[in-house]
């Protein structure tokens, strides 16, 4: 019970956080707080959310993706070229794309546990091979899809959210409760805390480990089905340095780099933090330079703050 | 079978290795071979773009067809804003005693000292794509000839038939490139010409990066900030794309009117739609064989260098039906 409360409490912390920077943004920029504004924040973020959750489980377990920007490319270009040149119905096209970021994942997995070789490395190299498959399929070209992708990126009337982001909002969910209450969830977070003592406990780690990183793979390929859909085009140079947002946000929201610490809930804030900040500096309209600073900024003040809390 | 894993784990190392470095120098020889043909390295930016990957097609397929005229060594860097790899090529092909380099630089400034060197070793040096900057050629005492389209005009080009028929108190949004681009500030430029011109304001300028996912980003937010916009004039097609697809998903109840630069395939169902109404074809697959032939001449009869521009072509829904 005392340790539930402590959850809320950590998550509490970082969305009070998300309030003052909507609140900031609302007295600086003249139209923030507008449906037109929250429409655009909720339909950009899907495809961060999904690779966020993934990046989180696997910061969770101990290790660490850098391959998911690459696999979102490839994984759009695959629907992209399945739908239009092999003209593949979407659904298929669609599935196409997700098993490749699940493929990617499985070799990322194997050769993370299996072989032992540093997931860093390994991610490292998959970003590399990624990003190269993503422009061999596409050969280098922007794919035009059109919009028969963009509908899952439209609002569903009546709701108003799109199916993209209501399917992402149904994954943090998801993950959130596989994290806390199934066996899964508490040997990840077992492994990611000591992975001799889980191993000496009798947990069998190579399966979770590659399992974790198949996960990321298959959400990585669903955020490039997203960002798919948002633009209405495959884009081979689409999600550069995604990694890096995402583990910004799973950071942010409390996620430790070291493992076996983390929520999804609070990964899902980070990514708020995130939209809201590249939104509302946008309306803002200040220069690029400002904007990373700022950016760089918000970053650093959102993890200084968790620490603070933890203290 | 540890043994087993280990050589596997190696040979994978060696292969990720292998595979690093070959993408680094991206380095192809069409055509080996004889010595009386003088030889012409072509320096390109990264292989891995859309525009960049014609320029070379265009220049293999040019050389495939004269290869009893000259030899070609096409060399690509990795990303864009590695200069330092870009200045190792360049010294690499002095080293393999090419005759004419025709490079598209990295950066308008920091080239200049190595191809500086490339001169220096009586290597022609013909400039194509991004324009070196006068004043840096000035200081090293260079001349070094400028072949290609002026992005200015064609920015200004298609500026021009976007706001042609519009309202004169109509609201301007501009997407630039990346800042420090000498390409991104001709293409901004020149949409400012054709703003100023038209009579109208730039309610905001921001950069898209060149990225599709970036630019739609901007343009969601843009939107909420001026609900009113009427126009959006984006630097390169991806992010007009990017543009065109964020303008769809906010269903506005007035039409936005986009234009965008480069004339990329998958702009053209969004031209034919109307959702895009213009773009500039600047030729990219014709830029480097421009530079060869005008390489190719000056080693054959030392003609005067000069600078050379090359042509624009403004693309509509009535350009794209005609052909």
């Amino acid at each position: 019970m005392l340790r539930k409360l402590n959850l809320v409490f950590e998550e509490l912390f970082i969305f009070i956080a998300l309030l003052l920077l909507v609140m900031f943004f609302g007295v600086m920029a003249e139209n923030f707080f507008t449906a037109g504004t929250l429409t655009a924040i909720l339909t950009q973020l899907p495809a961060l959310t999904v690779v966020t959750i993934g990046m989180t489980l696997v910061l969770i377990s101990g290790g660490i993706d850098l391959s998911v920007g690459s696999v979102v490319a490839l994984s759009a270009g695959v629907i992209g070229i399945a739908f239009t040149v092999f003209e593949l119905p979407l659904i298929i096209a669609a599935a196409l794309g997700i098993v490749a970021g699940g493929c990617a994942g499985l070799v990322n997995g194997v050769l993370g546990s299996y072989f032992r070789l540093p997931v860093f490395i390994v991610t490292l190299g998959m970003l590399e091979a990624g990003r190269g498959l993503a422009y061999m399929v596409t050969d280098s070209q922007t794919v035009y899809i059109g919009a028969s992708i963009q509908s899952l990126s439209l609002p569903i009337s009546g709701i108003g959210l799109s199916p993209s982001f209501l399917v992402s909002l149904g994954l943090v969910v998801l993950a959130q409760y596989a994290l806390t209450r199934t066996v899964f969830g508490r040997y990840l977070i077992a492994i990611g805390t000591n992975e001799q003592a889980a191993k000496i406990s009798g947990i069998r780690t190579e399966p979770y480990l590659t399992w974790v990183l198949v996960i990321s793979g298959l959400l990585a390929g669903l955020g490039g089905l997203m960002n798919a859909a948002y633009l209405g085009a495959s884009d081979p140079n689409a999600a550069l340095g995604l990694e890096l947002s995402a583990i910004a946000a799973a950071v942010i929201g409390g996620t430790s780099l070291m493992g076996g610490r983390g929520s999804i809930v609070g990964a899902f804030i980070g990514v708020l933090i995130i939209s809201v900040l590249q939104n509302g500096l946008a309306q803002l309209g200040v220069s690029e330079p400002v904007k990373r600073v700022i950016t760089g900024l918000v970053i650093i003040l959102a993890v200084l703050l968790d620490r603070w809390r933890s203290r | 079978m540890t043994t087993m894993k280990n050589v596997l784990s190696a040979a994978i190392l060696l292969l990720l290795a292998a595979c690093g470095s070959e993408d680094t120098t991206n380095s192809s020889t069409v055509d080996g071979g004889d010595a009386t043909r003088p030889r012409v390295a072509l320096v390109m930016k990264s292989l891995a773009n859309e525009f960049f990957v014609n320029m070379a097609n265009g220049a293999e397929a040019h050389q495939a067809a004269n290869s009893d005229q000259y030899e070609l060594l096409v060399n690509g860097i990795r990303n864009e804003s590695d200069l330092a790899q870009q200045v190792s090529l360049v010294d690499q092909m002095i080293s393999s005693g090419v005759q004419a380099i025709v490079i598209a630089p990295a950066d308008s400034k920091a080239l200049v000292p190595a191809l500086a060197r490339a001169v220096a070793a009586g290597i022609v040096v013909i400039n194509i794509d991004n324009r070196l900057e006068p004043e840096v050629l000035a200081e090293y005492e260079l001349r070094i000839p400028f072949i290609g389209p002026s992005n200015r005009e064609g920015a200004k080009l298609v500026g021009d038939y976007a706001l042609q028929d519009l309202d004169s108190g109509s609201e301007v949004a501009i997407l630039e490139g990346i800042p420090s681009a000498f390409n991104s500030i001709q293409r901004r430029t020149g949409f400012e010409d054709a703003v100023a011109q038209a009579g109208m304001k730039v309610v905001t300028l921001q950069s898209g990066d060149w990225d599709q996912t970036k630019a739609a980003q901007l343009t969601s937010a843009i939107l909420s900030q001026f609900p009113e916009l009427d126009v959006i004039l984006a630097a390169n097609d991806n992010m007009a794309l990017g543009a065109a697809s964020a303008v769809g998903l906010a269903a506005l109840d007035h039409k936005v009117t986009i234009a965008g630069f480069d004339n990329i395939t998958a702009i053209h169902p969004l031209i034919e739609s109307g959702a895009v109404v213009a773009t500039v074809d600047q030729f990219g697959d014709q830029l480097a064989i421009f530079g060869i032939e005008y390489a190719l001449e000056v080693v054959a009869n030392g003609t005067v260098l000069q600078d050379r521009e090359t042509p624009l072509e403004l693309i509509t829904a009535a350009s794209l039906q005609a052909n």
